[in-house]
């Protein structure tokens, strides 16, 4: 490894400890959005901003080494998506499927933070 | 015409995070030239002065996707002919083969790994600029 590789990387453990410290506000935020849609799910722009910030959170769990984030926020997005295609509300399995998508996103996030917070930030958590 | 070596890279992505990610990889890893921005609007300011080899493209942005990004910039002549590659987290059935027809050399999905990204984004250049030289270009 060259001292630019090394320097990279340890701006990547840097990185992906600012991202571990914001996940569970990031993920609070994010339902709460989640919330506001469910009670207006004709809002096509809420939806729009759901589905990037969904887009985006598995992006970037990813590539910051949270690869579970980017699981749970993948399966999520699916349920959200789901949902939106039946109608208004959709059907109770499908909410069902639905909050437990969201249940283990945010389980994901807290694991993730707790374990940071206990071992030292960086590094992958997988 | 685009350099035997790829050199400049303009990169368009709205996710803060990840934009810097990119851009530390890009520069210290691969040593390029990179210039980075938030936007299309933003892109559109820097793309004559910065004159880049290669656009790289976040795919779902808000207000201008990276399509339309890419088809902005293409109206300017100091990226008229520069070759692309899309980064995303999504691509659908169908999706590359429209990205093709628009010219996008490759698209790289998310998450990708950050050190190894220069090393796949050279690979993608090497093999455009092999069929650039089988067609005489």
């Amino acid at each position: 490894m060259t001292t630019a590789d090394e320097e990279f990387a340890r701006e990547v453990a840097r990185s992906s400890a600012a991202f571990v410290s914001q996940l569970p506000r990031q993920v609070q935020a994010l339902g709460d959005d989640l919330v506001a849609w469910l009670s207006a799910p004709r809002d096509a722009a809420l939806f729009d901003k759901l589905s990037h910030k969904l887009h985006r959170l598995k992006g970037a769990g990813g590539t910051f080494g949270c690869s579970g984030i980017s699981d749970f926020a993948s399966a999520l997005e699916q349920r959200l998506n789901t949902l939106r295609s039946e109608a208004t509300g959709g059907s109770a399995s499908a909410m069902a499927e639905f909050e437990a998508a969201m249940e283990a996103l945010r389980s994901e996030a807290n694991r993730i933070y707790r374990e940071s917070t206990q071992d030292g930030q960086g590094g992958t958590h997988n | 015409m685009s350099e035997l070596t790829l050199s400049r890279i303009l990169y368009v992505e709205d996710d803060a995070d990840i934009r810097e990610i990119v851009r530390m990889s890009l520069q210290m890893v691969g040593q390029f030239q990179v210039a980075t921005c938030e936007s299309c609007a933003a892109a559109l300011k820097l793309v004559d002065e910065f004159n880049p080899e290669l656009l790289l493209l976040d795919v779902m942005m808000p207000d201008v996707d990276g399509p339309a990004t890419l088809q902005v910039l293409r109206q300017r002549a100091s990226a008229e002919n520069a070759p692309a590659i899309f980064i995303t987290a999504k691509v659908e059935a169908g999706d590359m083969q429209r990205y093709r027809n628009m010219g996008v050399l490759d698209v790289i999905v998310k998450p990708f790994d950050t050190m190894g990204l220069p090393g796949q984004i050279e690979q993608i250049w090497q093999r455009y600029r092999s069929s650039m030289n089988d067609n005489g270009g």
